[in-house]
């Protein structure tokens, strides 16, 4: 029953327009108030510890700040040329390479609605030139974008690895399957329908521009192979990675692909190298390019980990109140099996991951839903997979999903012809959410073969 | 979409202020991430490390959220959820905008009196006592001044803290009270925010509390080109 109120409070002061943070932090600390004999000053500390105390969530402000580096329209742009060098003369190419690309670009991003910003304003006008219709367009956009949140490195999996005290290297090792899986899916039903209705393809430019534009974009891809492969070589933890990362993807935006920073000129001119005004190597630090992206990502962060540190007062509670317990033994009681009950996290999380960031909302779920699972024995880095796709999915469900307002937003149509252009790509990624949810060893496999069988400590 | 343009600062002291809240926020991730590299290089190259390095980064973290989310009620970037507020008649949008402001204004009073006790005993002053509104000071608060960060080296400059608070004793290393001390300056400054943001949303100035998600600005750019081709 107490939990129910406090639920409803979340819910209802999130709907009255109060932040997503705010409404988390009060609920819990009228809730403690009333209940506990705790302090408001216990209340402070871990609002403070949240941050302090957490040596897995430092990785977010760094691979914010890496992806911010990246997000610029010029590598949106590089891997993009990549891409329909690649698949760009199969039939429905340009759609396919849009997937391709976005695919790309959400390793590098880790955010699916900047995913689509970034792809989308290119790809969605390119495709309308050579033919396709905007509603095409726009529904491969929407929903190839959200593969941003399951192909690692992904800020998601660090929040959630972070929430259960899982390993954030073994998360970002299960998505790499369900996210190649769920990408080729994508391509396959644009190559099908692309047969059909025989849409347009591009020309073969040949393996020269295949080279060219692999090396070129190839620089940006780096970053991934660093973050994954320092992460499984042992040789960085992930949040040592990340703040590598962000270091290289600045050495990168400044100095090799220099659309940013002292050596950046205006569009259509030759930007300058480094030979050329060699004091760029000191004068960077200071340019305003890098203080507005410092900035830029620093404001996300704040408003990711404002709501991170508010959710971790509501984990005390829940935690205080053995209220996952409770609720794992009246669904035993009842007998609910596993299957029952991840059919209703599925439900929880698609209503959930439509009216808010992902990142939150699986903050607030996963101290819920972890420990029932561990009661019925669902495997930890599976159910955080299965939550991923949910948001996912969440993302481009009408009628509010994140990923329509902001496919709605870049293709200039209602939100509505976004919805009905997105729904054929929306049933394949729910046939590919049943897949992930009842064949574990989609997500498990990879982290299991790399990383030998996990520990399960409880 | 929840309708408001981007925040604008007024006046000169108001630009300058803006100019610096952005420019710490910024320096603060800049020397993050610039520690974390710098250690990984350390261990690899030097074979040693900054000892204190990861503490420090972990200070600057808690800094750079406490003072950034002050930054973000200022400016409007809280993240919220806009489905029902954006449904309703201006007037119904108008009262839930003032309620949520209270909500805030409730929230912010609580952390203020949470900031103030759980900080006042390591900087050798007195807690409030009462449970939910400060009623007064605790004499009996057990002093914590002593308490020293884990590896933080003591700074010079700050010796004469040992005077003010520690009973003239040294510090070996930095005492807790300078990184808690952002709790209470957090707390002050997201007070004034949220009373600014009541007004101006008492005044119709804006809208609400919230902005619905991370690229709703790049969102509003797109659409500005946008007109400006047509």
């Amino acid at each position: 029953m107490d939990v129910f109120i406090l639920f409803t409070m979340v819910i209802g002061l999130m709907l009255i327009g109060v932040p997503i943070a705010v409404s988390l932090g009060l609920s819990s600390i009228l809730f403690m108030l009333a209940l506990s004999n705790t302090s408001l000053a216990a209340v402070a500390a871990s609002l403070y510890n949240g941050m302090a105390g957490h040596y897995t969530l430092l990785a977010i402000p760094f691979f914010v700040l890496a992806s911010s580096f990246m997000s610029t329209g010029g590598v949106a742009r590089r891997i993009i040329r990549f891409s329909i060098a690649l698949v760009g003369h199969l039939p429905g190419g340009l759609a396919i390479a849009g997937v391709f690309a976005c695919m790309m670009f959400a390793a590098l991003s880790g955010s699916s609605p900047a995913t689509v910003v970034a792809i989308g304003t290119i790809v969605i006008a390119g495709m309308r030139q050579v033919g396709y219709t905007r509603d095409f367009a726009a529904g491969v956009i929407a929903v190839a974008g959200t593969l941003g949140i399951l192909i690692p490195p992904s800020i998601v999996m660090v929040v959630y690895a972070s929430a259960t005290d899982v390993s954030v290297g073994r998360m970002f090792l299960a998505g790499v399957i369900p996210g190649l899986m769920a990408g080729f899916m994508l391509m396959l039903t644009i190559y099908v329908i692309a047969r059909i209705k025989n849409l347009p393809k591009g020309d073969w430019l040949g393996w020269g521009e295949v080279w060219r534009s692999g090396r070129d974009a190839g620089f940006g891809l780096m970053l991934i192979v660093i973050i994954l492969g320092g992460i499984y070589g042992g040789i960085f933890t992930p949040t040592e990675a990340a703040a590598v990362a962000a270091v290289y993807a600045f050495f990168i935006a400044f100095f090799v692909y220099r659309d940013m920073g002292p050596l950046a000129r205006p569009e259509g001119e030759r930007n300058l190298t480094l030979l050329d005004k060699p004091i760029a190597l000191v004068t960077s630090f200071f340019h305003r390019d890098m203080r507005n992206t410092l900035f830029e990502s620093g404001k996300l962060t704040v408003t990711l980990m404002f709501i991170i540190a508010n959710a971790l007062i509501l984990k005390h509670v829940l935690t205080d109140e053995q209220i996952p317990q409770q609720i794992a033994g009246a669904m035993l009681a009842a007998g609910f099996g596993p299957i029952m009950f991840l059919v209703i996290v599925n439900v929880i999380l698609l209503i959930g991951g439509q009216f808010m960031e992902p990142s939150g909302l699986i903050v607030i779920v996963a101290p819920l839903v972890f420990p029932i699972a561990m009661e019925l024995g669902i495997d930890p880095i599976h159910l955080g997979i299965i939550m991923v796709v949910n948001m996912e999915i969440g993302m481009i469900t009408p009628p509010v999903g994140l990923n329509l307002f902001v496919t709605s937003g870049v293709a200039g149509m209602p939100m509505m012809r976004v919805v009905r252009a997105a729904l054929p790509f929306l049933a394949v990624l729910f046939v590919f959410l049943i897949m992930i949810t009842y064949i574990p060893i989609i997500s498990t496999w990879l982290p299991t073969m790399m990383m030998g069988p996990e520990i399960l400590v409880r | 979409m929840s309708g408001h343009g981007r925040y604008e600062p007024r006046g000169m002291l108001g630009k300058a202020v803006h100019e610096l809240e952005e420019t710490v926020i910024a320096v603060l991730l800049g020397l993050m991430t610039l520690l974390t590299f710098i250690n990984v290089i350390m261990r690899y190259v030097f074979n040693s490390m900054v000892i204190w390095g990861l503490e420090v980064v972990l200070v600057l973290f808690a800094w750079l959220v406490l003072f950034g989310m002050t930054y973000a009620f200022k400016v409007t970037a809280n993240l919220g959820v806009d489905a029902l507020i954006s449904i309703v008649s201006p007037r119904a949008r108008y009262v839930m905008a003032l309620m949520a402001a209270t909500a805030c204004l409730i929230y912010a009073l609580l952390i203020a009196k949470g900031a103030w006790d759980y900080w006042a005993p390591f900087a050798g002053l007195q807690q409030t006592t009462g449970k939910w509104f400060p009623t007064g000071f605790d004499a009996s608060t057990r002093d914590r001044a002593f308490f020293e960060t884990d590896q933080i080296p003591m700074l010079e400059w700050l010796r004469w803290l040992e005077d003010a608070i520690n009973d003239g004793e040294r510090y070996s290393k930095m005492p807790r009270m300078i990184p808690y001390i952002i709790l209470p300056i957090t707390a002050a400054l997201m007070l004034l925010r949220i009373i600014q943001a009541t007004i101006r949303i008492a005044k119709g100035e804006q809208q609400s509390m919230i902005v619905s998600h991370e690229v709703e600005e790049a969102l509003e750019e797109i659409a500005q080109n946008r007109k400006g081709q047509v």
